[in-house]
């Protein structure tokens, strides 16, 4: 097709701001899809995508279009994942367009989410197109949105398009904004392939498929391929675009938006960000913007039933067949047997993944305390990762911490200001910025140890906001930081699954409000239970959960012998389900108390 | 063996608000349907243990009427049941006949009728002496009442008298419990039985205290602590007057033990007939048909080869100890006649059933007897020794029993020898 009638677009919104909703509704205008097939947000295609609402994998849907001006354009939508957990995938789904709607609740205004892929967007080049959505809504207030999009993102608001997604009305102008404010795609199909591959996943039948856009030269069926960053060759067996069914083609030119199978095994050989060319005609230079993906937090998962272990590895496995962005190794706890150590982009991933294993594996699983990965430097000088809590070094072999540290930005009202500032600071945040983006809008940008956000940042946020206030972040270095393990003792032993890294400023005050968690959360058992919270093996803190007094059926009814032996029984259960340390039966809310300490 | 006859009466005047019991208020319209179903289900008895796969025996040496309020019932349909029993049943000359009754509820015809009836042994639901208390749960009485009932039952000839206790009724305290107590001892009844407040979904003061609420003086319920206290004060004060305990809630002077009661925790065979009652027969000769018909009865330790130690495992062998079966619980469905529940007890459930039962009286178990019946596998005499070194047990010679703190942590014995278990988990 003639470059001057493609445009490639992403859709830029906040969670529930009507993405999903825009998306299928200009999948019906196109005719891609007829209304008799629409299932509500097709391109959410994952269970837990419609339920949350967000888009976790990226896609890329070809619709044909004829413009008013009596052309027919291919508009090729690339969704981004919405959530600031995959920023980087953000960032390469953005890479591979021209043009981004930028999509805001007419009711909500800008969140902090919106703006920063918004910053992403303007800083690739985009040309963005301000979509001001719901405006069908009483509480709709479109000045206002307006004045907030040039305040906060600093765009022209004044063409901005007023529509409902919902209702459908200005849709059809959003096509024609499509055409005529994306500028069409660069490059020429003669040169050597080069292609950006901005997401990939397994298919049990098929492999892995990747999506690629075109930059420049022609991907074409049968031509041998390589993967710029670790060298592989594929041959392409299949070519097609998504409209969004699949649909085989025979070549993908610059400028084109498709996907390929090339009989790629494994998924993590297909980077995102990757450079694709041809193998007998490469490019001399890749194209920018590429990083390995780097896990940020880390947990430990073990199941609660030790026989489901080799069950769990399955999952894993399979998981991770599909999601190379999270990474496990095997880990043993005395506390908990044996488990694994992962990896993930964020806490919504961990969240996903957890929820995924347990969902579609069906594991009963006990999520560690997730937390960050330090960098220390021994005394001898060398500098060692640590992110399990049970691998910290001893506190005289340990010349410096360093934690990662995130630049966050907080958008709310003025409001809810002060709790922000609080929580922040009682996070250990620094600030960096503190503007009105409108008369009562505010944003703050603050930089944040990342472990203080993994622990229950959100949570608070959303309480002392009353959820007016959306936070975004991206990695902004490591802080020097005295670090300290913090370690739970049960009747005298240390359980290695309840110690986590805290600043030692915090230690004492987390190490009493643990305890007393603790307290709460063990059942009273046959004997007297000592917790305690140490730091390199001084006792800081301790509670005491005081011996069972009674558990006695005291009561005979009728010779209903039946009912005592199902009471037995049930009891017996519930301490099957608990987790034995020592001799002391430990919940499994326990293990996760660990963060929400402090909420209450 | 001589059977165990249990009838069970669900009516009150009032519900009281601990009761989780199948009894309720019902219009008097219904007493008579419900004593004619259950004069028909006794007809039915011999026919029933058969399809149950039970041993039936005519004979019997103990009727227990509980309830409810047995005593609500008009003389004659009191009368109506025991005519029926005796037209099913042989009595034995010496046969302990209880009837539970709710103080206040005893006037000279109702006392007439029992003595018509044969009734040697009364139960009186007393739950406090202390009025505040009493009437805080719902209970129609006075101290005074609970007197002049005994009185009137002494007059008509019955001396064998239990009274019940409940510690951990609202308002209660250390003070009051000791009055309670001291008023069962003084009043020189023969036998006590001390329960424990159960805090569950079935009564509304349970329901209340699980909600957090103040309903039902929900939040004037002692703490379990206090309960525990109140509990060995029982026992204490009771042993001390000579009232010795036998069982985890039942206390008696000597010669007073009530023989119904020890059937259910020695397993010996009775049969229990109306809404919510429950039967445990000797398996029958031809029980393994019953098996057969319950394929999936099996428990995690039930596994082929662990029917109880020395016997050898064989399909077409009958692995049926003992039948249990129950009606429903519903007074609606036990009129309309609903099925019988029926649980065939395996060899390894009898000899759980033998320790988690027959741990329950003070005096113990044999271990001896227990390994010749039904074999013992070594894990279990591990279970029992470490019980021991926990203090829960105490053990003489091949006799084991609970200990005074086993008493109060007698559930955490008792699944100790549930199936699956082994001395692992402690």
């Amino acid at each position: 097709m003639d470059r001057a009638r493609i445009r490639n677009f992403a859709i830029i919104a906040h969670i529930d701001h009507g993405k999903s909703t825009l998306a299928d509704r200009l999948l019906e205008l196109t005719g891609s899809v007829s209304a008799r097939e629409m299932q509500a947000q097709v391109l959410d295609a994952m269970d837990l995508e419609r339920e949350r609402g967000i888009t976790i994998k990226a896609h890329a849907v070809r619709m044909m279009y004829q413009a008013h001006d009596g052309e027919t354009y291919q508009l090729n939508l690339i969704d981004t994942p919405g959530h600031v957990d995959f920023s980087y995938e953000v960032s390469r789904s953005l890479a591979a367009c021209e043009g981004a709607l930028l999509v805001v609740d007419a009711s909500q205004g800008v969140e902090a989410q919106t703006l920063a892929n918004s910053y992403l967007a303007i800083n690739h080049g985009l040309e963005i197109i301000p979509v001001i959505n719901k405006i069908d809504l009483p509480s709709a207030d479109v000045a206002r949105t307006k004045e907030m999009i040039e305040g906060a993102v600093g765009l022209d608001a004044s063409n901005a398009l007023l529509i409902s997604a919902k209702t459908g009305e200005g849709v059809p102008e959003v096509l024609e904004a499509i055409v005529h404010r994306v500028p069409p795609p660069k490059g020429s199909p003669d040169t050597p392939l080069q292609a950006l591959l901005f997401d990939s996943w397994f298919d049990a039948y098929r492999g892995v498929v990747v999506l690629a856009r075109v930059f420049h030269g022609t991907l074409r069926k049968g031509q041998k391929i390589r993967l710029w960053s670790n060298g592989r060759v594929f041959e392409v067996e299949t070519l097609g675009v998504l409209t969004p069914k699949p649909v085989e083609i025979e070549m993908l030119e610059a400028g084109e938006v498709g996907f390929l199978i090339a009989n790629i095994k494994n998924v993590a050989d297909t980077k995102i960000g990757d450079t694709i060319t041809d193998d007998s005609r490469p490019v001399i230079e890749p194209l920018p913007g590429f990083e390995e993906i780097k896990p940020m937090v880390f947990a430990g998962l073990y199941t609660v039933d030790a026989h489901e272990h080799t069950a769990l590895r399955e999952a894993l496995d399979k998981l991770r067949l599909n999601d190379s962005s999270f990474f496990f190794e095997p880990e043993s706890s005395v506390a908990l047997g044996f488990g694994f150590r992962c990896g993930f982009l964020g806490l919504l991933h961990m969240e996903i993944i957890q929820e995924r294993l347990e969902r579609e594996f069906n594991l009963d699983l006990i999520t560690t305390a997730p937390g960050v990965r330090y960098k220390i430097t021994r005394t001898d000088g060398e500098v060692v990762e640590v992110d399990n809590p049970s691998r910290w070094l001893p506190q005289s072999e340990i010349r410096k911490i360093e934690e990662p540290v995130i630049l966050a930005t907080i958008l709310t009202n003025e409001e809810y200001v002060g709790g922000i500032l609080k929580l922040v600071e009682e996070k250990r945040g620094r600030q960096k910025g503190f503007e009105y983006v409108t008369s009562n809008r505010v944003m703050l940008s603050y930089e944040l140890p990342l472990n203080e956000i993994v622990l229950d940042f959100y949570d608070r946020l959303k309480s002392v906001s009353r959820g007016y206030a959306s936070l975004d972040y991206h990695l902004a270095g490591y802080w020097e930081s005295p670090m300290a393990r913090l370690d739970i003792l049960v009747s005298g032993d240390p359980v290695d699954a309840l110690s986590t890294i805290v600043h030692q400023e915090h230690a004492y005050e987390r190490g009493r409000a643990l305890a007393a968690k603790m307290k709460q959360l063990i059942p009273r058992q046959m004997f007297e239970v000592a917790i305690q919270a140490a730091i390199g093996g001084k006792i800081i803190a301790r509670e005491t959960v005081p011996a069972m007094r009674k558990n006695v059926l005291a009561k005979c009814y009728g010779g209903d012998i039946t009912r005592k032996r199902k009471l037995l029984e049930k009891q017996k259960e519930g301490k099957k389900r608990m987790k034995r340390i020592g001799r002391v039966d430990i919940p499994q809310e326990a293990f996760l108390a660990v963060l929400r300490v402090g909420e209450e | 063996m001589p059977l165990g006859l249990y009838i069970s009466v669900p009516f009150c005047r009032t519900k009281c608000s601990y009761c989780n019991f199948a009894s309720g208020v019902f219009s008097q319209k219904v007493f008579a349907r419900y004593v004619d179903r259950v004069c028909e289900e006794m007809r039915q008895a011999p026919g029933t243990a058969a399809v149950m796969g039970g041993h039936f025996e005519p004979a019997i040496d103990s009727i227990y009427l509980g309830g409810g309020t047995p005593t609500i019932l008009p003389g004659e349909d009191l009368q109506r049941l025991f005519a029926a029993i005796r037209q099913q049943f042989s009595i034995a000359p010496d046969a302990e006949i209880s009837v539970e009754c709710a103080p206040g509820s005893l006037d000279e015809r109702m006392l007439g009728t029992l003595a018509r009836c044969g009734v040697n042994r009364v139960s009186l639901g007393v739950q406090s002496m202390v009025d505040g208390e009493a009437a805080a749960v719902g209970r129609q009485h006075k101290r005074a009442t609970v007197l002049e009932d005994i009185a009137h039952l002494r007059a008509a000839g019955i001396h064998n008298i239990n009274l019940d206790l409940i510690a951990g009724l609202p308002h209660q305290t250390p003070a009051s419990w000791t009055i309670s107590l001291d008023e069962v001892i003084a009043s020189g009844v023969p036998h006590a039985s001390v329960y424990m407040l159960e805090v569950d979904e079935d009564s509304r003061l349970g329901r209340e205290l699980m909600a957090g609420g103040i309903r039902y003086h929900a939040h004037f319920v002692p703490n379990e602590d206090a309960i525990a206290d109140f509990y060995v004060e029982a026992c204490r004060r009771l042993n001390v007057a000579g009232i010795a305990q036998y069982e985890i809630s039942n206390f008696a002077r000597p010669g007073a033990v009530s023989r119904h009661n020890l059937k259910y925790w020695t397993r010996q065979p009775y049969l229990g007939f109306g809404v919510d009652a429950h039967s445990m027969l000797e398996a029958s000769a031809d029980a393994y048909t019953l098996l057969r018909a319950h394929p999936m009865r099996s428990r995690p330790g039930d596994t082929p080869g662990d029917n109880g130690g020395n016997r050898p495992c064989d399909v077409s062998q009958a692995n049926v100890e003992a039948v249990r079966f129950s009606t429903s619980d519903s007074l609606e469905e036990f009129l309309a006649g609903a099925a019988l529940k029926k649980m065939p007890v395996s060899w390894a459930e009898a000899r759980e059933e033998a320790f988690f039962l027959g741990l329950r009286l003070n005096r113990g178990v044999d271990l001896r007897t227990i390994a010749l019946r039904f074999g013992l596998p070594a894990e279990l005499e591990d279970t029992v020794a470490h019980l021991c070194a926990d203090g829960l047990l105490e053990r003489a010679g091949s006799n084991i029993r609970l200990t005074d703190n086993g008493r109060l942590l007698s559930n955490e014995v008792f699944q100790r020898f549930l199936a699956c278990d082994t001395a692992a988990r402690m």
